[in-house]
């Protein structure tokens, strides 16, 4: 089904009530797609939240008179005088979101947890009423629970005109105690040091970060089209400083990628001498590990201003700086000797492995063009300083030099986030961020059956 | 003869590794005490008895590497006031590892937790830091990172 990707989990430890209970968020989460296709258009940098013959300049225009023009939660069309009007999601939707809304209901009756229950209440709610902000708030002050559950316009990916609308999205997942566990400690680690503030910048300093690792049931939306292996939310500053955020890395989706992508994205790019170093499982940690520090470096990076600043820029540095600063954190890591030098190097090749699958995805998938814009500006810095050298699209990496680029590019790319004006971004991206760098591993990168 | 390696301990984790030598022992007694299971179940060999022997198998080993840890510990304990301001093991350090602020004690290898601020005193950074007075910066180098630290506080606490 378009729009809808689900995973085979093992459910032998629910009981009967809980397995019906997640029968239930699974369909409401199937409901949700149809939603998300109405507001995806490839065609548009606005995609469906403006009309398509709409300006810049014109949307801007009006927002100065009515700011739910530019409201998250609002579609802008045109009345019949073709005045830009805001018309918000939960009216829009008022049909196809009320059974979805009473199949939470239904869901928050089966469950054992008072709280999980209280929150899937205010789910519903904002559904029809469109107060999200309660039922996030809700969320993030909910303690972890067996299942992980969200639903809503959450990530504004799609908005590639003001990066502000939000597109509808959903995951179900079961809580993976013991790697959440370990992931734990791992944050612990990164999070133990005080990082220096550039003077003159708006940091926001995250209250609390919650982590779980969830085996996945199902995807819908945009996460389903984007299949993220892990989140960090809110995405809202304010509420980020205030009430912490949450991170969860979605096992099931990182299996797969691991198995479809990563890994076979390995066995192309480096040499077969270079792979026999490296065993499978070291490999999947070290995708594991590298999605979970981007995502716990993601607390580490806002900026109050920074997404008004670099507007569509703005995705291309958060994401990549998260990915940069998570892989430099493990400089300190390694000294201490919480992860070993094998283990360090597995984190740089997934790395190195996932900017190619990003500029692969975003062939077939423009919506996730920023993050393969972030992969080729990492891929120029590495292949400029000799840290990957290219001999007719095979590659042997030089981990010190991969190190050093790492420690320039995560300056920099501070220096953007934290201060840095929309030009300086724009130029940046046009000399660091072009393609080209991909195109002569392209005819081994052919070769992965996933991307043929 | 070869050295024996020596295993650096705090009071608390000299206490932890010998109670766990305590339990174990008797742990290791009960089992041995009862009954065995028989070799054989008809013409092969009972399952039951393997699992036996497996859990003895890893109750003795595990038993073997502690009385090795108890015959060759070395409790650490504060330096004497004069060189309480060079880094020794039991120290908490007060860092500055490559621009970031860090804090975390010196510790022998079976306590270390850098998740709660225990470092080993094999780790790079253990490696580098004894020794080291404060106000001074040492290069730790590692064949991929290479990072300057710098040592701002050192601290002993009782042990």
């Amino acid at each position: 089904m378009k729009g809808i990707r689900k995973f085979k989990i093992d459910m032998k430890e629910l009981s009967q009530r809980e397995k019906v209970l997640l029968e239930k968020l699974i369909l409401a989460a199937e409901l949700i797609a149809p939603l998300y296709l109405k507001q995806k258009n490839d065609k548009y940098p606005g995609a469906n939240f403006y009309p398509h013959d709409a300006t810049r300049e014109e949307i801007e225009k009006a927002a100065k008179k009515n700011s739910a023009i530019l409201n998250p939660y609002t579609f802008v069309e045109r009345n019949k005088s073709r005045k830009l009007i805001a018309i918000p999601y939960h009216l829009k939707f008022k049909k196809e979101l009320k059974p979805i809304a009473k199949l939470l209901i239904k869901a928050a009756k089966l469950s054992d947890s008072k709280k999980f229950s209280h929150c899937l209440k205010n789910r519903a709610n904002s559904l029809l009423n469109g107060n999200y902000e309660k039922s996030e708030i809700v969320w993030l002050k909910t303690e972890p629970s067996k299942f992980g559950f969200i639903i809503g316009p959450i990530e504004r990916y799609l908005d590639k005109l003001f990066f502000k609308k939000c597109a509808y999205q959903a995951w179900v997942g079961i809580l993976d105690e013991e790697r959440t566990k370990e992931a734990e400690k791992f944050k612990k680690m990164i999070l133990t040091g005080r990082r220096k503030i550039i003077s003159g910048s708006e940091k926001v300093d995250v209250s609390k970060l919650g982590i779980r690792i969830d085996k996945t049931a199902i995807f819908s939306g945009l996460i389903a089209d984007f299949m993220f292996t892990g989140t960090n939310l809110p995405n809202d500053v304010n509420l980020m400083e205030k009430y912490g955020s949450k991170l969860t890395i979605f096992e099931s989706s990182l299996i797969s990628k691991f198995k479809e992508d990563h890994l076979p994205t390995f066995k192309v790019v480096f040499t077969k001498k270079f792979q026999k170093s490296y065993s499978e499982a070291e490999l999947y940690e070290g995708s594991l590990r590298c999605i979970l520090l981007h995502e716990i470096c993601h607390s580490l990076i806002r900026y109050r201003d920074a997404e008004e600043r670099l507007r569509n820029f703005f995705p291309i540095f958060d994401e990549l700086y998260a990915y940069i600063l998570g892989i430099k954190s493990c400089g300190t890591l390694l000294l201490k000797g919480a992860l070993n030098q094998k283990e360090l190097e597995a984190i740089l090749i997934m790395h190195i492995c996932r900017n190619f699958t990003w500029w692969l995805d975003s062939i077939k998938n423009p919506d996730v063009k920023h993050y393969a814009i972030g992969a080729a500006i990492a891929q120029s810095f590495f292949l400029k300083e000799g840290a990957i050298k290219e001999k007719g699209g095979i590659s042997w990496p030089d981990f010190t030099k991969l190190f050093i680029c790492i420690d320039e590019l995560s300056n920099l790319l501070e220096y953007h986030l934290a201060l840095g004006s929309y030009e300086e971004a724009k130029e940046f991206v046009d000399e660091h961020g072009s393609f080209d760098v991909f195109k002569s591993f392209y005819p081994h990168l052919a070769k992965i059956p996933s991307k043929i | 003869m070869p050295e024996e390696k020596k295993f650096y301990l705090t009071k608390q984790g000299l206490e932890k590794i010998k109670k766990e030598y305590q339990d174990l022992k008797s742990l290791k007694l009960a089992k041995t005490k009862g009954e065995i299971p028989k070799i054989w179940h008809s013409e092969d060999i009972n399952p039951e008895y393997l699992s036996f022997r497996e859990d003895l198998s890893f109750l003795e080993t595990r038993i073997a590497e502690l009385e090795n840890i108890l015959k060759n510990v070395e409790l650490i304990k504060p330096p004497p006031k004069e060189r309480q301001n060079i880094v020794n093991l039991g120290a908490t350090v007060l860092a500055e590892i490559d621009g970031e602020i860090d804090e975390f004690t010196m510790v022998g290898t079976l306590e270390a937790d850098p998740s709660n601020h225990k470092i080993s005193n094999e780790s790079p950074i253990g490696q580098g830091l004894l020794g080291r007075r404060v106000g001074e910066t040492v290069v730790i180098k590692t064949p991929i990172v290479n990072h300057s630290c710098k040592t701002i506080k050192i601290k002993y606490n009782k042990i």
